[in-house]
């Protein structure tokens, strides 16, 4: 059986779930394929920063004015997923107070309020700047959590008819003369392959819709640039750091949920490379290098891990850098373009963004479809922002105080399905992370979960101190007795999900981070016995 | 040396050693444990100050999560501080009794006799545990007739009369209910040739300030007290010895790391009586015991704030050393006390639960009497067993020639 | 204060050697940050299971020389082929005479069941625990697993998976006891050992056991996780008898049980023989002179020196942090600032597959012919290296960290014996 959709979106990153929520809300039925998990490219790989646009203002006056018209809306709409908490940008004495006036100036004229403040006022507002700082501007950067983000968005477009297939790659597309009519897809997990018919394809796949574009013989030049970031192991700011000066590598310094990071560098990869980054020696020993200068503190603070991500960048000229080519939005009409029908490919942009491209793709999706409905994503709140936080804390008193606000603060007003009233479901699965047996089950329930790096995504499971190491057995536990999958795959699934903290450790295992890996071996690999080849064996 | 972090919390590896050890997580289950509490709560407490739990006032502070934890994570001092600078709960009348020691002993010293009635009637332990919340189960310390200051400016000019000199930090303890302890300590330092002074201004350590909220008082009483021990130490050379092994750790460990008094000149000479006393012997001090004294089974328990000092080694091989006494070392685990912890109704139950193994071991250790080097675990074992307690130097006291 | 030897770490090793020393009579102290990774302990004791190449090993005593020829920096080279084996037997003995009820055999390994179901070889199992002669069967064929509700750190899916794959039948069951109800409140205390206080009180092992009764059906054996007593480790034979067919656990995630219970049980023994064990101290610092250390300084007795004739350094690898790392790239020991011996360059130190040998696991202290520490390729004269700190070999790809621990600890006791 062949299912027909209006539009069928393939890519599960913000982008890709904005504009399935967008088409849902407007009355198109949207099926959204995704090759692996929701949010695993790009969009899980980057600073979570929510932007002022005070970064671009000096270089990029529309992205800058772009990003703080998203961060507004956002800071409405997606509130369960964002933390006001403003930004600074430092000068440091190597940077001089030159760029400081234009900074200042060009924020203005962007509309995004830039206030210079004393360095002392400064120092008191963020003790963990650095003191030597000469100059510092506060903007209302702040942080956002793009896994439950993209979380919601499909959340709400599930509640509103779409459908979502996830572990489902991409083998071809159907067409019918100069018209793409639907698409062949592999259900990673069963092998089975399916078809799908829809009037739209929408890609939005990041980087990899460099690759999809290529199977309809359409051609778009994007250039995968590496960002890659360190993870601290507590919070050490409380406000968005920045360096005030021309973007360069290792200059933001964001606090995220339980954790810092500090990121980016950027460098050219190969194609081949980017479903398998790895962090450098070198990137790690520049990106610490550079984050002392923002928080001198870092020195002494525990690194988690390291991850990378993979800038889809649509060449507009040939700097090498991949910085100064336009992070702005392109919507491409592959019938205009290409004289393809049915296809649109949506890129560049950025997280902050993807709200307003998605907008632009169904607005353009309409016209094609010949919809007349207006777009209510910038008014309409994700769920998870609907409920005040006192509400839901009330709601959840039965929970100790640690696990309660931990539950909100990942799920918002969501959090009232978790399970609270029973012993043993508010027992601790993470105990870094606080996340309980019954958050676990709604997760299970609610959230599309098929693995424990999936189930790491929705609830933080995994996530906190010790990567986990205590967890993870818990977890697999859970998803074995939910009948997820059996215990020899729950075995491999261990694994599997240990080996990918492990890929994030292994760049910055020194100190206590190789301690805790150490522990993490003697458990897994001594005491339980749980090894690759053992697996593949079996 | 590996650096090592600012964030001590952050070397925890989540081994769970310090949830083994702890004494309250296995009968009060509202307490989230030394983990939770700990190095994992304090990481979401720098993310926000909402996730402050007060069931952190359930930690009894004894630390024995820190000697446990292979990683030197400052556990219980991690719940301590966060205690300090988060908790906002209200200091009623009862915590204000508990706290001051020091105060209530000067109203209830001279008054002794009948205070000591008083506390141990029916109808004032039932408005005690209904109006206050002090649990009625609960038998009171004796307050002495008569303070040991008051005993000890009349010695002032004998005791200067020798050649070497250390001074007594005696507590609220021995100043007020157990005066006679502090005479065995003058005592037996006589003996070896040495006299005894009070320091110039002594307040009550503020140990018990710490426990019942009153950071403040305790930082103001701290500061004053380091200023007549850096005196002592300092200028007059003496070291200051203290008889209580809770005394001593806070005036060594729980001012720089919970009250930010800096002692660090000094620290090295507060001690505890019978670690100085065992190592004057050691190296080569003589003391004459009486030849007829009877012989006495002594089970020695080891406190929990002496098992964090690590110096358990010198009272137990002080109390080898007398003939007369045939030592029993019991497994060091907690009575269930906690300073003034154990008072409060709502702990009566818990308190009881963990002390209740010790209390057991120390029936079957066919014993005359328990040694140990702390004042609240005496109360709680006296309470709660059939046995009497002594201090190891009111021991070493009686059996001198 | 003064010792005769002075041992700092009070793990496996630590303990071991004290014990060997003390019973000549040496006046020893052990100095120890905090407890030991005995406490994550499977309830069994390896002594080798694999050689570098990957070859299995059924018979340890067989197999060192292969071992020693394969990979001569080994701490089993320094100990020989000869001593090999009147080692091992006499850390057997020593763990029996603690209280450590311990089967096994040095000329034949055995298997244990390990929390997640697979059958791993070992040397010693302590009684009460599963155990079998073969790789890929149990030694019963019908089998009652039960576990406590709520009890999240052993997970009876697994085994039971597994039992069906070594061809037994297995029911499954959970058991909730009013007895555990508080426990349970806390979201985050239901761990192994305040479960296992719970089945210290005879009444509830009691009930335990009535429960079992009814539901274990015609089982030939009850499996349970590690959780049946801490203070008292009689825990599955008590059951056996109540429940009148053989009752065996298997050990749970951290903490470990019967970790814990060997641990109490070594010190005790180590006490009982005269030893003074120090916890929660750390050694800081050190006199040295003529390549000789003369005495250590701790935190809790400050200028107070704790002077001995020999010192025994066993404080164990990254974890215990007998050794530590920096981002330089460098790995040190902290204490004395003995040689290392390990790879200069961070990344060539890990293997991106967690799973595959890890480079730095074979880091570690650098030793004489003697097991004596080095600084600058001098041996010190009276500082032994014993346990997971020493360099050359793997723990958990050789299956071999507990006899490490216990013959370089007992090596080097017989070092110091000697001398005496």
């Amino acid at each position: 059986m062949i299912k027909e959709f209006d539009v069928i979106i393939i890519g599960g990153g913000a982008t890709g779930a904005g504009v399935l929520r967008d088409c849902s809300l407007r009355g198109i039925r949207a099926l959204l394929l995704e090759r692996g998990d929701i949010a695993t490219g790009a969009t899980g790989r980057n600073h979570g920063l929510l932007h002022s646009g005070a970064r671009y203002a000096v270089t990029d006056r529309e992205s800058a004015e772009e990003c703080i018209r998203e961060n507004l809306i956002l800071r409405r709409v997606a509130k369960h997923c964002v933390e006001e908490t403003d930004g600074l940008f430092l000068s440091l004495p190597e940077d001089g107070l030159e760029f400081q006036s234009r900074f200042v100036e060009a924020c203005r004229g962007a509309g995004i309020r830039a206030e210079v403040i004393d360095p002392k006022e400064a120092l008191r507002l963020e003790p963990s700047a650095n003191p030597s700082m000469i100059g510092a501007v506060r903007v209302p950067d702040g942080a956002i959590d793009p896994f439950r983000l993209t979380t919601a968005n499909i959340l709400d477009a599930k509640l509103h008819g779409a459908e979502v297939l996830t572990y489902h790659e991409l083998l071809g597309f159907i067409r019918e003369q100069d018209r793409i009519v639907g698409v062949e897809a592999i259900d990673r997990r069963s092998g089975e392959r399916k078809e799908f018919r829809a009037r739209i394809v929408v890609n939005a796949a990041g980087i990899w819709g460099h690759e999809i574009a290529r199977k309809t013989g359409v051609t778009i030049n994007m250039l995968p640039a590496k960002g890659s970031l360190l993870i601290f192991g507590h919070r050490v700011n409380n406000i968005v750091l920045n360096r005030c000066r021309k973007p360069a590598d290792a200059d933001i310094l964001v606090p995220g949920d339980t954790i810092s990071l500090i990121g980016t560098t950027s460098s050219k990869v190969p194609f081949e490379e980017i479903d398998n980054m790895y962090v450098t020696a070198e990137e790690v020993d520049l990106l610490l290098r550079e984050g002392m200068k923002l928080a001198p503190s870092l020195a002494y603070t525990r690194i988690l891990r390291a991850y990378a991500g993979v800038r889809p960048l649509v060449a507009s000229d040939d700097d090498p850098s991949g910085r100064s080519v336009s992070r702005g939005i392109v919507v491409l009409d592959h019938a205009v373009r290409d004289g393809l029908e049915g296809f649109i490919t949506i890129t560049g942009g950025k997280l902050m963004t993807y709200r307003l491209m998605a907008e632009w793709t169904t607005d353009l999706i309409c016209k094609k479809l010949h919809v007349v409905a207006r777009c209510v994503t910038a008014e309409e709140p994700l769920p998870g922002s609907r409920e005040s936080e006192e509400r839901v804390a009330q709601h959840l008193h039965t929970l100790p105080v640690a696990q309660r606000f931990s539950t909100i603060y990942r799920h918002g007003e969501m959090a009232e399905q978790v399970d609270a009233n029973d012993a043993h479901k508010r027992s601790l699965v993470c105990e870094c992370e606080e996340v309980s047996v019954g958050e676990v089950e709604y997760a299970l329930n609610e959230l599309d979960v098929t693995n424990l790096v999936d189930l790491r995504r929705r609830t933080r499971v995994g996530m906190g101190t010790c990567q986990g190491e205590l967890c993870a057995c818990r977890a697999a536990g859970l998803l074995t007795e939910s009948g997820r999958y059996c215990a020899r795959q729950a075995k491999q699934d261990l694994v599997h999900f240990l080996n990918e903290r492990w890929k994030g450790m292994a760049p910055v295992a020194w100190g206590d981070t190789l301690r805790e890996s150490e522990f993490t071996m003697w458990l897994y690999d001594g005491v339980c016995g749980l090894t690759n080849t053992q697996n593949t064996e079996q | 040396m590996t650096e090592t972090s600012n964030f001590n919390f952050e070397q925890c590896i989540k081994c769970t050693v310090c949830t083994v050890y702890c004494p309250v997580v296995s009968v009060n289950p509202i307490f989230t444990g030394p983990k939770q509490a700990g190095p994992d709560g304090e990481r979401l407490r720098l993310k926000h100050r909402r996730f402050y739990d007060e069931t952190l006032k359930y930690c009894l502070n004894c630390k024995r999560c820190e000697v446990a934890c292979p990683s030197n994570v400052r556990i219980g001092d991690i719940i301590q501080s966060a205690r300090i600078t988060q908790d906002r709960d209200h200091v009623g009348l009862r915590e204000r009794v508990l706290a001051n020691t020091d105060l209530i002993g000067t109203l209830a010293s001279p008054l002794a006799p009948a205070v000591n009635i008083a506390v141990g009637l029916k109808p004032v332990k039932y408005a005690m545990d209904k109006v206050i919340g002090i649990d009625h189960r609960r038998i009171f310390p004796k307050y002495a007739f008569g303070t040991f200051e008051s005993w000890m400016k009349r010695q002032s000019k004998q005791q200067a009369t020798y050649a070497r000199q250390v001074s007594f930090f005696h507590g609220c303890y021995v100043n007020y209910n157990n005066p006679q302890l502090g005479k065995d300590l003058v005592k037996v330092m006589n003996r070896l040739g040495y006299g005894v002074q009070m320091l110039e201004k002594e307040k009550c350590c503020g140990v018990p300030m710490i426990s019942n909220g009153l950071f403040e008082q305790a930082k103001r009483q701290g500061e004053l007290n380091m200023v007549s021990i850096r005196k002592s130490i300092v200028e007059d050379r003496r070291v200051v010895l203290t008889t209580s092994s809770t005394c001593a750790f806070t005036l060594r460990d729980e001012y720089p790391h919970l009250l930010h008094i800096d002692n660090s000149e000094v620290r090295d000479h507060i001690e505890l009586a019978t670690r100085y006393i065992y190592r004057l012997l050691e190296s080569g001090a003589q003391l004459r015991f009486r030849q007829n004294a009877p012989k006495l089974r002594v089970a020695y328990h080891t406190a929990c704030h002496m098992e964090k000092l690590g110096w358990s080694y010198y009272s137990i091989e002080l109390l080898k050393m007398i003939p007369s006494v045939d030592l029993v070392v019991l497994d060091s685990q907690c009575c269930g006390i906690g300073g003034t912890y154990g008072f409060k109704k709502e702990n009566y139950a818990t308190s009881q639960a963990i002390g209740a193994d010790l209390f057991r071991k120390i029936e079957e250790s066919g014993c005359d009497v328990v040694a140990t080097d702390c004042e609240t675990c005496k109360w709680q074992i006296e309470m709660s067993t059939s046995k009497s307690v002594l201090h190891p130097l009111t021991i070493l006291a009686q059996v001198l020639e | 204060m003064k010792f005769e030897t002075i041992i700092i770490g009070g793990g496996l090793t630590g303990l071991l050697c004290g014990i060997r020393l003390a019973k000549e009579g040496v006046r020893c102290a052990i100095v120890s940050t905090g407890q030991s990774a005995l406490h994550f302990s499977s309830g069994s004791f390896d002594l080798l299971n694999r050689l570098p190449d990957g070859t299995m090993v059924d018979n340890p005593i067989e197999a060192v020389n292969e071992l020693i020829r394969q990979n001569p920096e080994h701490p089993y080279s320094r100990i020989g082929v000869e001593r090999f084996a009147t080692l091992a037997a006499e850390a057997t003995s020593l763990l029996i005479e603690a209280g450590i009820d311990v089967e096994g055999d040095a000329l034949h390994n055995h298997f244990r069941l390990t929390p997640v179901g697979y059958l791993k070889p070992t040397w010693l199992t302590i009684s009460g625990y599963v155990r079998s002669e073969h790789a890929d069967k149990l030694p019963w064929q019908r089998i009652a697993l039960f576990n406590i509700t709520g009890f999240l750190d052993f997970h009876p899916q697994f085994l039971s998976d597994a039992i069906r794959r070594f061809g037994g039948a297995c029911s499954q069951h959970t058991i909730d006891l009013s007895a555990l109800q508080t426990l349970r409140e806390n979201p985050s205390e239901m761990r192994s050992t305040n479960i296992a206080r719970v089945f210290d009180r005879v009444e509830v092992l009691e009930e335990l056991a009535r429960i079992i009764k009814e539901s274990a059906g015609d089982a030939d054996v009850v499996m349970m996780p590690a959780v049946l007593g801490i203070d008292r480790n009689d825990g599955a034979k008590r059951l056996t008898s109540m429940v009148g067919r053989p009752v065996r656990m298997v050990a749970t995630l951290p903490p470990s049980v019967p970790g814990i219970q060997t641990q109490i049980a070594l010190r005790r023994y180590f006490q009982q023989l005269g030893g003074i064990y120090m916890l929660g101290d750390t050694a800081v610092n050190y006199n040295i002179e003529n390549d000789m250390i003369k005495a250590v300084y701790t935190v809790n007795h400050g200028g107070d020196p704790l002077f001995a004739d020999n010192f025994v350094l066993a404080t164990g690898s990254y974890f215990s942090r007998g050794i530590e790392t920096t981002a330089e790239g460098k790995l040190t020991e902290s204490l004395f600032g003995v040689d290392t011996l390990y790879l200069s360059e961070r990344k060539s130190w890990y293997n991106r597959d967690l799973f595959e040998t890890q480079p730095f696991e074979r880091f570690g202290l650098a030793a004489d012919s003697e097991q004596r520490a080095l600084r600058g390729g001098h041996s010190i004269r009276n500082l032994y290296v014993a346990g997971a700190g020493l360099a050359g070999f793997n723990a958990v790809k050789e299956g071999c960290g507990a006899g490490v621990s216990m013959l370089t600890a007992l090596f080097a006791a017989s070092r110091i014996l000697q001398k005496i």
